[in-house]
C-alpha cells in the first residue's frame, strides 16, 4: 500500500528515524527535497557524508572534533584545574555560549538509563576517572540535566567515582530563570531555588 | 469552580451537544447508550485531561472527526471562567482557560476540581491493592497538585530500577551493584516521601470513612482503615539492602510504595474477601464520599461531583441514603431510570437517542414523562437541595 514512489517512501522512512522528526514532518521534508534543485540536495548529502568522514569524537573529552582532539582540548588558554562534565556535546555549546566557563570539559555521551540498556560501562566514565587521576584537576562540575536520569548519573559520579579523589565536586544550581518573574515560576523550580538560596550578608 | 454550561463537539458519540447545569444537583436522564457517561467523562476530562475510564485520548474522538472539543463555562470566586480543551488525533491536547493557552498540564490542575463516582469504583474494594493505592494517590493530587510530580518521578525511578534488575538476569555483578546503590538511594528518598504522605492521608481519612459508611448503611459499623507498608525495617533504604538478593533473583523491585496496601476492615473482617457485595458497594461509595468531604474541607470549595449510574447498583434504601446525604456543592448524576423518591433534583436534563437535549422541569422522581406535579416539584426544590 505504498502511497508514493519507492525512493520517496525510503526517504520519508529514513527522515522519520531522526530524533524529533515525526511521520508528518518527515513527509514535509521529503517533498521539500523533491522540489529543490539537485545542487541543494547534493550539498545536503555531501554535508551528511562529510560529517561522518571528517568528524569524530575527541580522544580526550569526547566532544565532537575534526582531528584527534577538539578545539577546546587544543586550546592552551583553558584552565586545566576545572573540569565540567556534561551528557552530550551539545551541552558544551550551551555552556560555551555563557562565556562564563574557562575550564575544560568531559562528555559522557549519555546518561545512566537502564530502560535503554545504558549503564556506566556504556558511558565515558572510566575515561573520566583516568583524567581526574592524571590531570591537575581541582574541581569537577557535574552539569547533568536536572531530570531523574541526569540526577542519578550525577549521584553515581560523585558517590562512586569521584569520592576517592581529593577534589571538589560541585553541581550546577537549579533555580529561577534570569529575567523571569517569580509569579511565573513553577512550584518545583521555586522550591529548588528556595533550597539553594544564598546568603547576601 | 462550578460549571454552568458544557458544549461537546465530536466527543465520543456526541457530534454536538450543549447542556446547562444547575449549581445544585442536575439529573441527566436518558436510555442506555445515549451518551450520558460520555458527558460525565468530558466534564471530568476538563479537570484532569484524562479519561476517568482510562481510555486513550484517540478513542475519545468521534469516529470520522479529527478533533474533539470540550468547552465549559463556569464561575469561580464570582468570576466567569471558560475552559476549552481540544483533543486531536495527531499532536498534543490543547487547553485554554479564558482564551489563554495553558502550556503545562500542571497549570490546569486545580482550576476545576472533579470527583467521579462510577460503578467501576467497586474495584477499589474488590480488586488488588493497586486500586486502593490509586485512590490515595489521586486524592493526593486533588488536595495538592504538586504530588503529581512526586508520583511520576517515583514511577520513573521504579521503571529504571526494574530495568536494571532485569538486566542482571538473577546475578548481580560488582558494576551493577554500585549502579543499583545509586538507584536505591533515589528510590528510598522519593518513596519515603510518598509513603509518609499516604500515611498522613489515611490518618485523616479514617474517621471520615467511618462516618460516610455509617450514613450510607444506616447503622454504625466499625470500619478500620490502615496503611500497610511492604517493608518492616526502620527505613526503606535499609530494607532495600536486606531485600536486594530477592529483588535480583526475581528481577523486580519487591518492596516500596508500589507494593503497599490500604487495608480496609469492616467489623474486623477484610472487606476485600469477607464483606458482602452490598457492603463492598457501600464501602466504595463511602470512600468517594469521604474523599469528597476531605477535599471540600481542605480546599474550602466542594469539588464538582459526578455520579455515573451509581444508583442502579444499590438497593433502594442505600440509594436513597446516598441521595439524601449528597454533600453540598454542585453534582451531576446520570440514570436510565430516574431518581428514587423523595429526591428532587434542581434541574433535569433528558438526553435523547439522536443527541438532542431537553431541559425538563424538576419533578418528584426526576422523570419527565409522568410530571403532573411539576409545579410542586419546582416549588419544593429550595427545601430539598
Amino acid at each position: 500500500m505504498a502511497a508514493y514512489a519507492k525512493p520517496v517512501e525510503i526517504l520519508i522512512d529514513e527522515l522519520g528515524r531522526l530524533p524529533g522528526v515525526g511521520p508528518k514532518s518527515a513527509q514535509r521534508i521529503a517533498f521539500h527535497v523533491l522540489k529543490t534543485d539537485k545542487v541543494d540536495a547534493q550539498r545536503l548529502a555531501d554535508a551528511l557524508i562529510a560529517v561522518k568522514d571528517r568528524v569524530s569524537f575527541c580522544e580526550r573529552c569526547f566532544n565532537v572534533a575534526e582531528g584527534p582532539e577538539c578545539g577546546i582540548c587544543n586550546d592552551d588558554r583553558r584552565d586545566d584545574t576545572v573540569l565540567c562534565v556534561v551528557e552530550e556535546p551539545k551541552d558544551i555549546a550551551a555552556m560555551e555560549k555563557t562565556g562564563a566557563f574557562r575550564g575544560r570539559y568531559h562528555v559522557l555521551l549519555g546518561h545512566i538509563n537502564p530502560l535503554e540498556g545504558i549503564g556506566p560501562d556504556q558511558l565515558k566514565i572510566r575515561e573520566l576517572a583516568l583524567r581526574v587521576a592524571s590531570e591537575p584537576i581541582d574541581e569537577v562540575i557535574l552539569a547533568m540535566n536536572p531530570n531523574i536520569e541526569g540526577e542519578t548519573t550525577a549521584a553515581f559520579l560523585s558517590s562512586k567515582i569521584l569520592a576517592p579523589f581529593e577534589i571538589t565536586v560541585t553541581r550546577l544550581a537549579s533555580g529561577l530563570p534570569v529575567g523571569g518573574d517569580l509569579e511565573y515560576a513553577d512550584e518545583l523550580t521555586l522550591g529548588r531555588a528556595l533550597e539553594g538560596r544564598r546568603s547576601l550578608s | 469552580m462550578q460549571l454552568r454550561r458544557v458544549w461537546l463537539q465530536d466527543f465520543r458519540s456526541h457530534e454536538s451537544l450543549e447542556i446547562e447545569l444547575d449549581l445544585g444537583l442536575t439529573a441527566v436522564l436518558g436510555d442506555n447508550g445515549v451518551g450520558k457517561t460520555n458527558l460525565l467523562e468530558a466534564i471530568a476530562l476538563l479537570s484532569t485531561l484524562r479519561s476517568f475510564r482510562g481510555a486513550p485520548t484517540e478513542s475519545l474522538i468521534r469516529r470520522g472527526a479529527s478533533e474533539a472539543i470540550i468547552r465549559a463555562e463556569g464561575v469561580r470566586d464570582e468570576r466567569d471562567v471558560l475552559i476549552e480543551v481540544a483533543l486531536s488525533r495527531q499532536g498534543r491536547t490543547r487547553v485554554q482557560v479564558n482564551r489563554q493557552r495553558v502550556q503545562r498540564t500542571q497549570d490546569l490542575l486545580g482550576a476545576l476540581r472533579v470527583m467521579v463516582f462510577a460503578p467501576d469504583d467497586l474495584a477499589m474494594v474488590k480488586d488488588g491493592p493497586a486500586e486502593r493505592r490509586r485512590y490515595l494517590d489521586e486524592l493526593m493530587v486533588v488536595l495538592d497538585p504538586r504530588s503529581a510530580s512526586l508520583q511520576s518521578d517515583l514511577d520513573r525511578v521504579l521503571k529504571q530500577r526494574n530495568a536494571l534488575l532485569k538486566q542482571c538476569k538473577g546475578r548481580l555483578d560488582e558494576a551493577a551493584a554500585i549502579t543499583l546503590d545509586v538507584w536505591d538511594d533515589k528510590l528510598a528518598g522519593l518513596a519515603s516521601e510518598l509513603t509518609e504522605e499516604r500515611e498522613r492521608l489515611v490518618a485523616i481519612l479514617g474517621p471520615r470513612l467511618q462516618q460516610s459508611y455509617a450514613v450510607l448503611a444506616g447503622e454504625v459499623v466499625p470500619l478500620e482503615a490502615r496503611y500497610e507498608r511492604s517493608w518492616s525495617a526502620r527505613s526503606l533504604g535499609e530494607a532495600l539492602v536486606d531485600g536486594r538478593d530477592d529483588d535480583v533473583r526475581r528481577g523486580v523491585s519487591l518492596i516500596g510504595p508500589h507494593r503497599d496496601e490500604l487495608d480496609l476492615r469492616l467489623d474486623g473482617l477484610a472487606s476485600r474477601t469477607e464483606a458482602s457485595q452490598g457492603e463492598q458497594r457501600t464501602l466504595a461509595l463511602a470512600m468517594r464520599l469521604a474523599a469528597h468531604q476531605l477535599a471540600t474541607d481542605r480546599l474550602g470549595e466542594a469539588p464538582l461531583l459526578l455520579l455515573d449510574d451509581v444508583l442502579s447498583e444499590l438497593d433502594p434504601d442505600r440509594a436513597a441514603a446516598l441521595l439524601a446525604h449528597l454533600p453540598p456543592g454542585q453534582s451531576v448524576i446520570t440514570s436510565a431510570s430516574g431518581l428514587p423518591e423523595p429526591t428532587r433534583p434542581d434541574a433535569v436534563v433528558r438526553v435523547e437517542r439522536d443527541g438532542t437535549v431537553a431541559l425538563a422541569p424538576a419533578t418528584i422522581d426526576g422523570r419527565v414523562d409522568d410530571a403532573p406535579t411539576g409545579e410542586l416539584g419546582l416549588s419544593d426544590r429550595e427545601t430539598t437541595s
